[in-house]
């Protein structure tokens, strides 16, 4: 979306403003809800036009440029910080959480619907089911190789040595994406609020049962009574 | 885990955080200035995060209490500790209660603060008297001869084994990861159910 | 030894003043949370916060040195990024109550 109307901006600016602004100027007494010289014509794409003003603060000029230039380096921080926490401090925990929270910034700068649909549903779920998985994997290869839970130095790793890397799979396979996977679905999950009847369960192909048309009212009343469950 | 920090870091050998120097200011009560101006920073913010009236105000004055509580950990040689409470508190937990404030109503209040129920302020006074005894029995800050340092068999036995069984220098992450792999594999999936949980309360079936 | 081990004045060491430093901002920090908790507006209670997560960053950074750990920096800069996290989260919360979000 962004990109269309900044193309309109550059042509915009070019050829039509400098006639908008005199027409505008001049018109002025004349067309009475028309806007004050100082703003440009409604469709001109400028940065005060009323196309650009009407849209939400999603489109901040100083947050987007921002995150967009912070948000490499964050999220390369937040893997330093994962894949580094053997050596210093941190580890998957606290990485995985860096991670979500550069998402989080993205989803600040740019909307949280558009981001919603950026990253899709299956890449949160994938995070936080893959992690879940890869973490008992690597705990239950030694155990089918003969040895005790996450014992290490059972890992068929060629080469390397098994114990330190299979504890770098852990954190770096298994916790940071079971972490960065829940609190972004937890962030989206927020952000959508509690399902009232014309989402949430209500909303798929359950929505010829009977039984669900009471659910639905129940979630309305319990939606306006406040959090009381 | 001063041990293992001051691996990673290259300086100086494995010592009890007390055995430095550390006070700069004049002592009070081996306090020194930097714990007790933070200390009072950290008292502070909780206290105005009680008893703030206005929600928000609140999620933002303990947006400034995780600040000094990862301060403190950082003074304490804490790192992972501080690292956590930077990266949760301070990120996650605000943006998570902002979102879920506007997603509530606002209550609209004169006062700025919270008037104190005196039953429930005596009972609590009460309760933190009775902690406050046990004060005399727990060793100092630092103390080298605290048990949690002291003892042989666990302390001193990870720092002194940890490279050479796990061949990692961080010696919480060995912990974690190797020692107490099982532990973390079941907060893993804490965190996984707590994912699940969260859709169930909210009558969701996806996250996104 | 390094810098920080070096006697200045009475047997206190550089580490020490930084200590001591580090001690003068939270002071700071502590005057900046009146305006954190009283503060009229929403927009002070940003400000407030803002300046006291980048308070936070200065007081890490000197105590990484004063405590000769270089890797307590990491900490500095995870509070930086949040801090402006933190600071467009509340910010973009105060228009409209989360109207915008």
């Amino acid at each position: 979306m962004s990109d269309a109307v900044d193309d309109t901006d550059m042509t915009d600016t070019a050829t039509d403003d400098p006639v908008d602004a005199t027409a505008d100027a001049s018109t002025d007494e004349g067309a009475g809800e028309e806007l004050p010289p100082h703003r440009a014509a409604p469709r001109s794409g400028r940065l005060d036009s009323d196309a650009r003003q009407g849209t939400p603060y999603t489109e901040s000029q100083v947050i987007m440029p921002t995150v967009k230039v912070v948000a490499p380096f964050a999220f390369t921080f937040g893997l330093f910080i994962t894949f580094h926490g053997s050596g210093s401090p941190g580890g998957g925990f606290q990485g995985g959480a860096i991670m979500a929270a550069v998402v989080f910034m993205i989803a600040f700068a740019f909307g949280i619907e558009s981001t919603r649909d950026w990253l899709a549903n299956t890449v949160v779920v994938a995070l936080a089911v893959g992690g879940a998985l890869a973490f008992a994997g690597i705990g239950l290869v030694p155990v089918a190789l003969g040895g005790a839970f996450l014992q290490y130095d059972l890992l068929p790793i060629p080469i390397l040595d098994p114990v330190k890397y299979g504890m770098e799979g852990v954190e770096v396979i298994g916790i940071a994406p079971i972490v960065a996977g829940v609190l972004m679905g937890l962030f989206f999950l927020l952000a959508n609020g509690f399902a009232t009847e014309n989402g949430g369960f209500g909303n798929g192909s359950l929505d010829e049962d009977g039984s669900l048309d009471e659910d639905g009212s129940l979630d309305g009343e319990s939606a306006d009574a406040g959090g009381d469950r | 885990m001063t041990g293992a920090l001051s691996l990673a870091g290259g300086s100086a050998a494995a010592v009890p955080a007390s055995a430095g120097p550390l006070s700069a200011a004049p002592v009070v009560a081996q306090v020194t200035a930097i714990e007790a101006s933070l200390l009072a920073f950290v008292v502070l913010t909780a206290l105005a995060t009680a008893f703030a009236r206005d929600v928000l105000a609140a999620v933002i004055v303990f947006g400034a209490y995780s600040l000094g509580m990862a301060a403190l950990y950082t003074f304490y040689r804490a790192p992972d500790v501080a690292l956590t409470e930077a990266a949760i508190s301070a990120g996650v937990t605000t943006v998570l209660l902002l979102l879920t404030l506007a997603k509530t109503t606002r209550i609209d209040h004169e006062a700025a603060f919270e008037s104190v129920n005196l039953p429930a302020a005596g009972a609590a006074g009460f309760l933190f008297a009775g902690l406050l005894l046990t004060m005399g029995d727990i060793p100092a800050i630092g103390s080298p001869d605290a048990p949690v340092w002291s003892n042989p068999d666990v302390t001193q036995w990870y720092l002194a084994e940890t490279y050479a069984q796990t061949h990692v220098e961080n010696t919480v992450m060995a912990v974690l990861a190797a020692f107490r792999g099982f532990d973390t594999f079941g907060e893993a999936v804490v965190v996984f159910a707590g994912g699940i949980a969260a859709l169930l309360v909210l009558h969701r079936e996806v996250f996104a | 030894m390094s810098v920080v081990d070096a006697a200045l004045v009475a047997g206190y060491t550089v580490g020490d003043f930084l200590l001591l430093a580090a001690a003068g901002f939270t002071v700071l920090a502590i005057g900046m949370l009146y305006r954190a908790v009283k503060g009229p507006t929403m927009q002070d209670r940003v400000l407030a916060v803002n300046v006291l997560g980048t308070n936070t960053v200065v007081i890490l950074a000197i105590l990484s040195a004063a405590l000769s750990e270089p890797t307590f920096l990491d900490i500095a800069l995870v509070y930086a990024l949040l801090n402006f996290l933190m600071a467009i989260a509340i910010s973009k919360f105060t228009v409209e109550r989360g109207g915008v979000l």
